[in-house]
């Protein structure tokens, strides 16, 4: 019975020592993996600006990059900062008359709006839309051949392909965070006097004075810093997909859900350093 | 005797995978060399490290006598200016039209203006017999015979001493095949362009081919030319040309 249970206790500490080597095992391996990850989009990214700052200089692809960038989000990010701005408000009110604290509204919003909504909800609606469509795109290039047809015309396809989405991502997406601001604010004025009865020259002078340049000012940084997190990101799940449609599908979402997740992680750490 | 391509034991693995072991070969000018072989036998990783799209293990690839793994950067752009491919789906640029396809090479490549890299493209499109009314439709719109040709087009455009072929005629009738066949003969001959194609395509093999060889396992087992692939017992080429089922080639191999 007892050289029995010496036998068991043996097993169990055997299967509890295998258990924790695989387990160190898996924890090594994914964090081999991760740091490979980021050596890899680093000199993705080094190879990329390198190339986009020697001549020749591909102007029309920049140009192209701009419009997709900066025109055509546009109305995605309007449509998503003019509800937020208009349901804060009404979220806000909800809670601030219990405590007669109305007059509040007008700065809470234009303080959420500045510093996080702002730049958060214009970067995550880019890295959808445009985050998406760059890596299917690019994807679509690599699968079909189209990169490799660039390479052998003795075109630099980091230059031709990645440089200008990451230069116009870059100083794009603050631009469309400022519009997101503004829209945002002019929603939670449309909801404030038209529905919540607000006086419209109070809710201004309320809005303007709680208006700090930094807020804007940092708002804008993330946007730029988000900005080109999205098409680095794009561009790099693009550019190492691999396996067809199936693959292409599988590099959008990675590159989607990396966007996502680096915005939101960035937006910590950016909220930590800026204030 | 001048080669464009000398290919002195370039082997490649994946891995534990060894795709090419050793192969050598050589192209002279204006020549039209052919590299036949199965499925997965390792022809279109063999072409891309001559472009040097995929980094070899080991061996020596040389364009126009030089060495293409001692080229910088600069060199190695320079050298591809003077190779022309035309991919087996075409490869066109799907958001740009036939025509900005076409001088796509002489505008981003040479830095031809844009007014004169215009011109040429449709001189090349009217050398590979499309109308110069599909130079502003998009590769979406067009059929795969009329891809294949301005995919041509767009490898002739820039003058190229070689052009490599990946299986030019896979995806075609019999008929769109055979004018391919034509305008590559004919493009390459008029030109002076020596090309390196692979294909499966036997009839086109036939056509287009000065010389031969054949990958097997990731090794050529047989070369020769047009005429002495037509006469030799050599069994793995007789089983290849003919598609027969009992032979040294096995579905496993």
């Amino acid at each position: 019975m007892f050289a029995q249970m010496q036998i068991m206790v043996k097993y169990l500490v055997w299967r509890l020592f295998w258990l924790g080597d695989m387990i160190l095992d898996r924890i090594g391996h994914l964090f081999i993996k991760f740091l490979c990850s980021i050596g890899s989009i680093t000199l993705f990214s080094a190879r990329a600006i390198v190339s986009g700052f020697m001549p020749p200089y591909y102007w029309k692809q920049i140009f192209h990059q701009a419009v997709q960038i900066g025109y055509f989000s546009l109305p995605v990010v309007g449509m998503t900062a003019l509800f937020t701005g208009m349901a804060m408000t009404l979220q806000c009110y909800a809670g601030f008359s219990e405590f007669t604290a109305e007059n509040a509204i007008p700065s809470v919003v234009m303080i959420a709006m500045t510093r996080e909504l702002g730049p958060v909800l214009a970067a995550l609606m880019v890295a959808g839309r445009l985050g998406a469509a760059m890596t299917a795109e690019i994807g679509t290039m690599k699968v079909t051949e189209q990169i490799d047809a660039l390479t052998t015309l003795s075109v630099n396809s980091y230059k031709y392909l990645v440089f200008p989405r990451i230069l116009t991502g870059t100083f794009l997406v603050p631009f469309l965070v400022l519009i997101d601001d503004i829209i945002g604010i002019l929603g939670g004025y449309l909801v404030g006097v038209y529905y919540l009865n607000f006086n419209a020259a109070n809710y201004i002078r309320n809005t303007l004075e709680s208006m700090v340049t930094w807020d804007i000012v940092s708002g804008l940084i993330k946007g730029s810093v988000f900005g080109f997190v999205i098409c680095l990101m794009g561009c790099y799940h693009g550019y190492f997909s691999k396996g067809g449609a199936e693959g292409v599908g599988r590099a959008t979402t990675n590159s989607v859900v990396a966007s996502s997740i680096m915005i939101l992680l960035l937006d910590g750490v950016l909220t930590f350093v800026l204030f | 005797m001048e080669y464009v391509i000398e290919v002195e034991n370039l082997t490649k693995s994946f891995g534990n995978n060894e795709v090419l072991r050793e192969v050598s070969l050589k192209v002279k000018r204006g020549e039209s060399y052919v590299v036949i072989g199965g499925s997965g036998s390792g022809k279109s990783v063999l072409i891309k490290c001559i472009l040097g799209l995929i980094e070899p293990t080991s061996g020596v690839i040389k364009i126009n006598g030089k060495d293409v793994a001692q080229l910088s950067q600069k060199e190695l752009f320079k050298t591809r200016l003077k190779c022309a491919v035309l991919y087996q789906g075409g490869a066109l640029f799907d958001s740009l039209s036939v025509i900005e396809n076409v001088s796509f090479g002489l505008i981003y490549g040479l830095h031809v203006p844009q007014k004169e890299a215009y011109r040429i493209a449709l001189e090349k499109l009217e050398a590979v017999d499309l109308d110069k009314s599909v130079a502003n439709i998009y590769p979406a719109e067009l059929s795969g015979g009329m891809s294949k040709r301005v995919a041509l087009a767009r490898a002739i455009a820039t003058n190229p001493d070689i052009i490599f072929l990946d299986e030019p005629t896979t995806g075609l009738d019999p008929i769109t095949s055979g004018i391919i066949n034509d305008l590559i003969v004919r493009c390459t001959k008029e030109m002076g362009i020596s090309a390196v194609s692979i294909t499966h395509d036997i009839n086109s093999l036939k056509h287009i081919s000065d010389r031969v060889g054949l990958l097997f396992k990731g090794k050529i087992i047989w070369e020769g030319t047009n005429k002495e692939l037509i006469a030799t017992d050599d069994p793995y080429v007789v089983q290849f040309i003919n598609g027969n089922l009992n032979g040294p080639f096995t579905a496993t191999s």
